[in-house]
This record gives structure tokens, C-alpha cells and sequence, in this order.
């Protein structure tokens, strides 16, 4: 068996594990619990996204939060004003991020590496300084507050979200959703053309490949995601806040990605469940958990940083190799 | 005959004070293997780079079959048919072999936009894609990683990754640099061989005077970005003046 | 006319300590090319750790203005020669996380050590209390020693740099390293040297902030390297002069923004940088690094 067929069957028998953990979480502990999967699922949904750009593409943006905000502030104007049914609102929350990241990508994609970076650091602050300030519609520093978890009604179908339980699924549901999503747009001609511009830039460029189009279009499809995430929030915390838009929520996608693993489909989803794992585990003994976290991130810029996809791949590895060799 | 498949029009350029193309016009016929040449600094890489829009032209017109693309971006070039290599060799390193050459198969067929079909049933870009890598001897190496790849192999698959755009003009920016002799032998054959099939006509910018005067019908010599000498190989080597800049130099670095 | 002179002093006095902040991460970025988000820590480790300083030293207020910075250099002595100099190599991600990395161990240090909540340093703390009357109105004299110290300062980067034998060394180095290093300059060291001065500046920032902001927060750090960034941005990373002007324009659009147009203030500025980028990808005096 070649090394690449062995990890990738590590890799599958890894996310089945994770899955059924993640399915089985909610079963098996209380409601604080299932809290706890939502806001995993929540964030695995915005990092994977997040990670076709950044993994994929090689394209470090720092103003996510933004169009998390967009996501979040549609959902949420939408069920006050228009209409609680939460699917018109959620497919809002998606379209919003997108847009929004298709106007912001308009002006960065020309930018190259740190300017890109920097420049979508402005721009998402520029969407926090808008969200701060445009009270009459925002609520400003308060936020939107006191938007419902309506049932989702489809002509005879009724599906109640109100409860832990049945939000969590209909969660874990949407994350299998941009998962599978996620994988296809990896394997598809797509999805190899993005990771030549990852690799090299020029060369993709002069293999007839519009690269500012295609980075544009990574972007725009995080964009979508991360809206979509942002609506799912305003669902289970019946808020929205200007914070969303913070460089500081930002960063977490990011987070999530390197710590899972960069390199692999469900390193943001497997990152998710660490962070928050980690951030429970440690807020119970401390109150350092900036502290605690930043350790964690030196730990695998430094030494791992194929993240824990990559280091229980590279684990498996050597087991195999292991036991092949008498 | 019909049109050239390239010329250049009053080509001109500068960084800062510094001149690198003054007043360039000439043209490149389909079929005739071209070698440019010139001493450090010459501006022979700049050359290609306004050529193949990789800088931005600053004076003049570049015309590909007669139609004039110099305001078009570097992939819209490609896809009419211009190629190019670099200098230094220019791959996607991360990236098996196979993928490599798929990346240009795909833009080619105006499929890589696709995003919910699968590589694996990409059947024609992947023919395609074999068909290439074997051309230049690469075809067992598909499923490796590009970076695990030889130096010499490494230049060979960036070869590769320009033919499979299938450009009807193809630049090559120092194609042997690097290579050890064998390599360097098996390389020009191909460029030989490839250029004698008729479809790509090559562009070659040189440093060796070995393979310039094998290779070559013809000769471009550049000196501080003006034009000094044009025509076939022992015309070349015969003139006064490249003889005075170039091979004058080139005689006296190699004297002990 | 007389409230205008007020707000533009105001303006230019906040964007001096800007200007603090982001020669250093300029400076950095310009030898390293490396982007610091920890620059802002050691701006609040300056202020956090000046403060204590002079309520022990008290009342010999410039030893510990003097001390302060100097024991942050430390800190950036630290992070430079054991973490960022194995990143060197990597590409940009992670270079900018190992540096967030640190913004939020030393967020963390500074609440373990000063407490979480706000510190208040005394009114009086420093000399040069007392304000002086400009057009009729009262402006602080300390605010005035700042909006002088930021251009001395500007004035000595430039005549360190420009003049002198180190300074040509920095430049060779920022512009060509591996010349730089055949040519038997010990580049390593001089990054750290380089990484330490700039560790220094963003300190010095802090600690004469100490008696000019009157507060004290552990997130003073996260919303000065934001400016500083666009600072930093907004004039071509690498470029000093171009920190300097971006700081002065900043600084007054800044209280401009706050004093005219409240509800706009923040978005203006981050307008103000992407209009700028937009027009110029590298920045006002950006050049592109080879």
C-alpha cells in the first residue's frame, strides 16, 4: 500500500471517528454540552471556509469577521423586520457574506502578500466601525437583540429548532453540508487550480489561468461561508454584536485552521473542536487563556505545523511503517 | 507569407534612469527557432517579460498573429498561444507531477473554473496532460511530487507545464541553466525534435554559445536594451560589433 | 479658528505616540520583513512596566522613563532570537501568528501581573505638569514636549540611518541580505539588534504615554498596533518617512473625525487607507522588496 492511500485512509477513518463523537456529544452529556457542539459546528463552518482560502490558496485574510458580521447582522434584520422563518434568513446571512466579501475582494485581490492582509484588516474594520456606529439600524455597541429561533416551515413540514437538541442537529447538519462541499471543491479542477496559485502565483498565471479572478472567487465562496456561520449564530445566542466584525474574531478561523491543519479537508473542523475544547478545559482551572492559547500556537508554528490532522497522519505513518518493517 | 507570428513594434522600457529596451522592433516567423542572446544586462529577460506581459509595456506595440495584445493580461496571452519558462526553474512544488502539467491542460480547455466535477474524470486533460509529460520524458514520474524532483527534471516539468498550453510560441529563459551535460543533451533534443514538428516555434534566451549556435536559425543579439545584430547563426558570429561587446567579452573571461 | 488649533495639536500630539509605535514596526518590517502584531504589546509592556517604575523610583521620573523601555527590550530580545528567528524561512502566515502568538501571552502576562482591570497613574505624575494658553485656551505642557519629541526622534532615526557606519549596514542588510551577509556582516545579529531598537522605540512610546493617557488597560497594546498598521501601511511599509507623515495625518484625522464627525471617526480612517492603497498597492513611499 502506497503512503498516500495509507494517510488517506487515516484521514477518513479519523473523520468518521470525529463525526460520530461530534453527533454523540450532545446524546450522551447535557444542554450545556450541546451548547458547546453548536458553537464547535458554528466555528468549523466558518473555518472551513476560511481554510479554502487560506490552505487552499495561500491567501491571508484578517477581515473574516467582517463578513461573519454581514452574515450575522442579515439574519438578524431579516427575522426583526421581514420574516422569522429562519431558512429565507440563513440563505440571507449567506448571500450577505458573500456579497459583502465580493465588494471588499474587489479592491484587496490586487494587493500581495502582507498588503493583502493588511488591506483586508481595514476593510473588516471598517465593517465594525459601520456596525458601531449605524445605530438606528444596528443597535450599534448593543447590538441586534431578540431574534427568535422560529420553527423551520416547509409547506406541511414543520421542524422545531427551538430546542438545544434539535438546533444542534440541524447545526452538525449544515457542517456536513460545507464539508462535503469543501471536498468537492477540492477535488474539482477548481480546486487544483486554486492550489497552483497557492504554490506559485506567476507560474499559475502563465499557464493561462486568471489568477486574480480565481483568488477573487475563493474569497467570495469564505465569504458565503463565514455568512452563514454568522446568521447560524445570531440563531443560537438570539444577538448580534459589532464584535463579530472585530479583528480579534478574525483571527479564529485562522486559529482553527493552523491548529487542525492547513493541509487537510476537516483540519478547521477538527481545529474547532480543540479550540473550544481547550478554551472549556482551561477557563475552568484559570483564567489565563490568552495564555494557555498563544503556548499552544508557538507550540505548532514551531513544531507542528501540518497541525493535529498532520500530526496523527504523520503518526500513523510511522506506526505503519512500523509494523511493515519486522 | 503571411503575417508574422510575432512582432514587436518600437518596443521601449526603462527603470528609472537605467534603459532596458530602446526602440525594439522586429519580428519572430512561424517555425524558425530563435536564439537571444546579449551580455549581462543586455535586457534580455526584460525583453521577454514586456513580451509576454509580465512587465507592463511602458512605449510600443506587440502584435501576436497580427493582432495586437499589448494591453492584455499575461493568461489571455497564454491563451491565444504565447508560452514562456523562467529563469529560475518555476514549477508548483507542492504539487505531484501529473497536476503540475493538468493545471495549463485544464485553463487550456477552459475547464479549471470547474468546481463540483472531479480531476479524476478529466479524461482529456489528463491524456493530454501524459501525452506531454512523456514528450519530455517525464511520464513515470507522474504521481511524484514536483519537489522531490531533480534539479534537471525539475526544468524539464516547467518545459513541460509551458507545452501544455500547447503555445504556438513558446519563450525559453535560459532553458539548460543548471543541468549537467546530460540532461542538457536530452533537453535540447527535445527542444529540437518539438521545434521540428511545427507546432511551437521557440523562443530561446541563452547564455551558452554551444547551444545558441547548434540550436539556432537565427540570432537576436541584444546589447543595453537596443537591437545590435539579427540573422542566421555564422552571420552572428562573423559581425564587428558582437564580436567587439559580446563574444569579446565572453572570449576574455574565458582567457586564463 | 481657535478650537481647530486646539484639535489639530490634540492630533498631532496622539500621533506622535503612533508615530513611536510604528517607526519600530516599519523599521522591523523594513530589515526583517517581518510584520510584528506583538509591536503593540511591547507599546503597553512599556507603559505597564515605566508606570511601576516610577511609583518605585518615585520621584526620579526619567530614570525610570529611561530604565522602562529598556527592560521591555528584553522582552523583544527574547521573542526575536528564540522564536522568530526560526520562522524566518516560513512563509508569511506564519510569521504574523507566531508574532499574534505573543499579543496574546503578553495581553495575559500583563493581567497576571498588574491585575485586569484599568490602572489610573496619579495626575502629576511626571514633570512638566501644568498647561500652557494657546489662542485663549488651555493646552497641556506634557502634550506639547511630545509633539517635539516625535519629530527628534524622526530627526535621529534619519541621521542614525543616513550618517552613519551602522546605519549603512542596516541598509545594506534591508536591501540585499545575502549580499549583506557576503560581505561579512553578521546578519542574524543584526537582526536582533535591529528587532531590540525597534522593541525600544514602540517602549518609549508607552512609557511617555504613561502620564499622557491617564489610563492604563491590557488592551492598550491591541488598539495602538491597528493604527500603528495602517500608519505603517498607509506610508509603504519600510518607509520611515513615510511612517512619520501617515502618523501626522492619522493622528489629526483622528481628532478631526472625534471632534466633528463622532459617528464617523473609525471608519475614516480605515477608508482614508484603503482610498490610499487603492491608488498606491505598496503605500505613499512603498517600494517592492526583492
Amino acid at each position: 500500500m502506497s503512503p498516500a492511500a495509507g494517510s488517506r485512509r487515516g484521514a477518513r477513518a479519523l473523520s468518521w471517528a470525529a463525526a460520530a463523537a461530534l453527533v454523540a456529544l450532545p446524546l450522551l452529556s447535557g444542554k450545556f454540552a450541546t451548547y458547546l457542539g453548536v458553537r464547535v459546528a458554528l466555528l468549523a463552518i466558518f473555518g472551513t471556509g476560511y481554510n479554502l482560502l487560506l490552505g487552499r490558496t495561500g491567501l491571508l485574510s484578517f477581515g473574516h469577521g467582517g463578513f461573519y458580521a454581514a452574515g450575522a447582522y442579515a439574519l438578524g434584520l431579516c427575522s426583526l423586520h421581514l420574516t422569522a422563518h429562519p431558512l429565507p434568513g440563513l440563505a440571507l446571512a449567506l448571500a450577505a457574506g458573500a456579497a459583502a466579501a465580493l465588494v471588499v475582494g474587489f479592491f484587496c485581490i490586487r494587493a500581495s502578500e502582507v498588503y493583502f492582509s493588511m488591506l483586508t484588516l481595514a476593510f473588516g474594520m471598517l465593517i465594525f466601525a459601520v456596525v458601531w456606529n449605524a445605530r438606528e439600524i444596528t443597535g450599534g455597541d448593543d447590538g441586534l437583540v431578540g431574534v427568535m429561533r422560529a420553527p423551520i416551515a416547509l409547506g406541511p413540514l414543520r421542524l422545531d429548532i427551538a430546542g438545544e437538541r434539535a438546533f444542534y442537529l440541524l447545526a452538525v447538519a449544515l457542517l456536513a453540508g460545507s464539508l462535503w462541499l469543501a471536498h468537492r471543491l477540492r477535488r474539482s479542477p477548481f480546486g487544483l487550480t486554486l492550489a497552483g496559485i497557492r504554490e506559485n502565483p506567476v507560474r499559475a498565471e502563465f499557464a493561462g489561468v486568471p489568477v486574480r479572478r480565481y483568488r477573487l472567487a475563493a474569497f467570495v465562496i469564505s465569504g458565503a461561508y463565514a455568512g452563514l456561520a454568522g446568521g447560524l449564530e445570531v440563531l443560537l445566542e438570539s444577538n448580534a454584536r459589532p464584535t463579530m466584525a472585530h479583528w480579534t474574531h478574525s483571527a479564529e478561523p485562522i486559529l482553527v485552521s493552523l491548529l487542525g491543519g492547513l493541509h487537510s479537508l476537516l483540519g478547521p473542523a477538527v481545529g474547532s473542536l480543540a479550540f473550544v475544547a481547550l478554551r472549556e478545559v482551561v477557563q475552568r482551572f484559570t483564567e489565563n487563556w490568552m495564555l494557555a492559547f498563544g503556548v499552544v500556537l508557538l507550540v505548532i508554528i514551531l513544531g507542528f505545523r501540518g497541525g493535529i490532522v498532520g500530526a496523527v497522519e504523520a503518526g500513523l505513518r510511522a506506526r505503519r511503517a512500523g509494523r511493515a518493517a519486522p | 507569407m503571411s503575417a508574422p507570428l510575432l512582432e514587436v513594434r518600437g518596443l521601449s522600457n526603462h527603470f528609472g534612469s537605467v534603459c532596458t529596451a530602446r526602440d525594439l522592433s522586429l519580428s519572430f516567423a512561424e517555425g524558425e527557432l530563435t536564439s537571444v542572446i546579449g551580455p549581462n544586462g543586455a535586457g534580455k529577460s526584460t525583453f521577454i517579460n514586456l513580451l509576454t506581459g509580465h512587465l507592463p509595456v511602458q512605449a510600443g506595440q506587440v502584435l501576436f498573429r497580427g493582432r495586437d495584445v499589448t494591453g492584455l493580461a499575461v493568461h489571455q496571452r497564454v491563451r491565444l498561444g504565447m508560452g514562456r519558462s523562467f529563469q529560475i526553474a518555476n514549477v508548483f512544488p507542492g504539487l505531484t507531477v501529473l497536476e503540475n502539467v493538468l493545471i495549463p491542460a485544464l485553463a487550456l480547455a477552459g475547464r479549471a473554473g470547474r468546481p463540483l466535477s472531479r480531476i479524476s474524470g478529466e479524461r482529456e486533460a489528463r491524456e493530454q496532460a501524459q501525452g506531454v509529460l512523456s514528450r519530455v520524458g517525464l511520464g513515470a514520474e507522474a504521481e511524484r511530487p514536483a519537489s522531490a524532483l531533480s534539479h534537471g527534471d525539475r526544468r524539464l516539468l516547467e518545459v513541460a507545464v509551458a507545452l501544455a498550453s500547447r503555445p504556438a510560441l513558446l519563450f525559453l529563459d535560459e532553458p539548460t541553466a543548471g543541468m549537467n551535460p546530460v540532461e542538457r543533451t536530452r533537453l535540447l533534443e527535445g527542444i529540437r525534435a518539438l521545434s521540428a514538428g511545427g507546432q511551437t516555434t521557440f523562443v530561446l534566451v541563452e547564455h551558452d554559445m554551444d547551444v545558441v549556435f547548434a540550436l539556432s536559425a537565427r540570432v537576436v543579439v541584444l546589447h543595453r536594451g537596443e537591437l545590435l545584430c539579427d540573422g542566421p547563426p555564422e552571420r552572428v558570429r562573423a559581425d564587428a560589433r558582437v564580436r567587439e561587446v559580446y563574444l569579446g567579452h565572453e572570449v576574455e573571461e574565458a582567457a586564463p | 479658528m481657535q478650537s481647530i488649533v486646539h484639535v489639530v495639536l490634540a492630533g498631532l500630539s496622539n500621533g506622535m505616540f503612533i508615530w513611536l509605535v510604528a517607526s519600530g514596526l516599519t523599521l522591523i518590517f523594513g530589515v526583517l520583513g517581518v510584520l510584528n502584531f506583538a509591536h503593540g504589546s511591547f507599546y503597553m509592556l512599556g507603559a505597564y512596566v515605566s508606570f511601576s517604575l516610577v511609583r518605585a523610583l518615585s520621584p526620579h521620573f526619567y530614570l525610570a522613563m529611561l530604565f522602562g523601555p529598556l527592560v521591555v527590550c528584553l522582552a523583544g530580545w527574547a521573542v526575536e532570537r528564540w522564536f522568530l528567528r526560526a520562522v524566518y524561512r516560513l512563509e508569511l502566515p506564519y510569521q504574523l501568528l507566531l508574532t499574534f502568538a505573543f499579543v496574546l501571552i503578553f495581553d495575559n502576562l500583563v493581567k497576571i501581573v498588574w491585575g485586569a482591570g484599568a490602572l489610573h497613574p496619579p495626575p502629576g505624575l511626571g514633570p512638566l505638569e501644568g498647561s500652557v494658553e494657546i489662542l485663549g485656551r488651555k493646552f497641556p505642557i506634557y502634550s506639547l514636549f511630545v509633539i517635539a519629541v516625535g519629530p527628534l526622534v524622526a530627526l535621529a532615526l534619519w541621521a542614525l540611518l543616513e550618517r552613519t557606519w551602522i546605519g549603512r549596514i542596516v541598509r545594506a542588510a534591508a536591501s540585499d541580505r545575502e549580499m549583506a551577509a557576503a560581505l561579512g556582516v553578521r546578519v542574524p545579529a543584526l537582526f536582533t539588534g535591529v528587532f531590540i531598537f525597534g522593541t525600544w522605540l514602540g517602549a518609549v512610546g508607552g512609557a511617555l504615554a504613561v502620564p499622557y493617557v491617564g489610563v492604563l488597560t491590557p488592551g492598550m497594546g491591541e488598539s495602538i498596533i491597528i493604527e500603528a498598521f495602517i500608519v505603517a501601511v498607509l506610508g509603504g511599509l519600510g518607509s520611515l518617512k513615510g511612517a512619520f507623515l501617515g502618523a501626522l495625518v492619522i493622528g489629526v484625522l483622528n481628532a478631526f473625525g472625534t471632534r466633528f464627525f463622532p459617528a464617523f471617526d473609525m471608519a475614516l480612517i480605515f477608508l482614508l487607507m484603503a482610498a490610499v492603497l487603492l491608488v498606491r498597492p505598496r503605500g505613499l513611499f512603498g517600494v517592492a522588496r526583492s
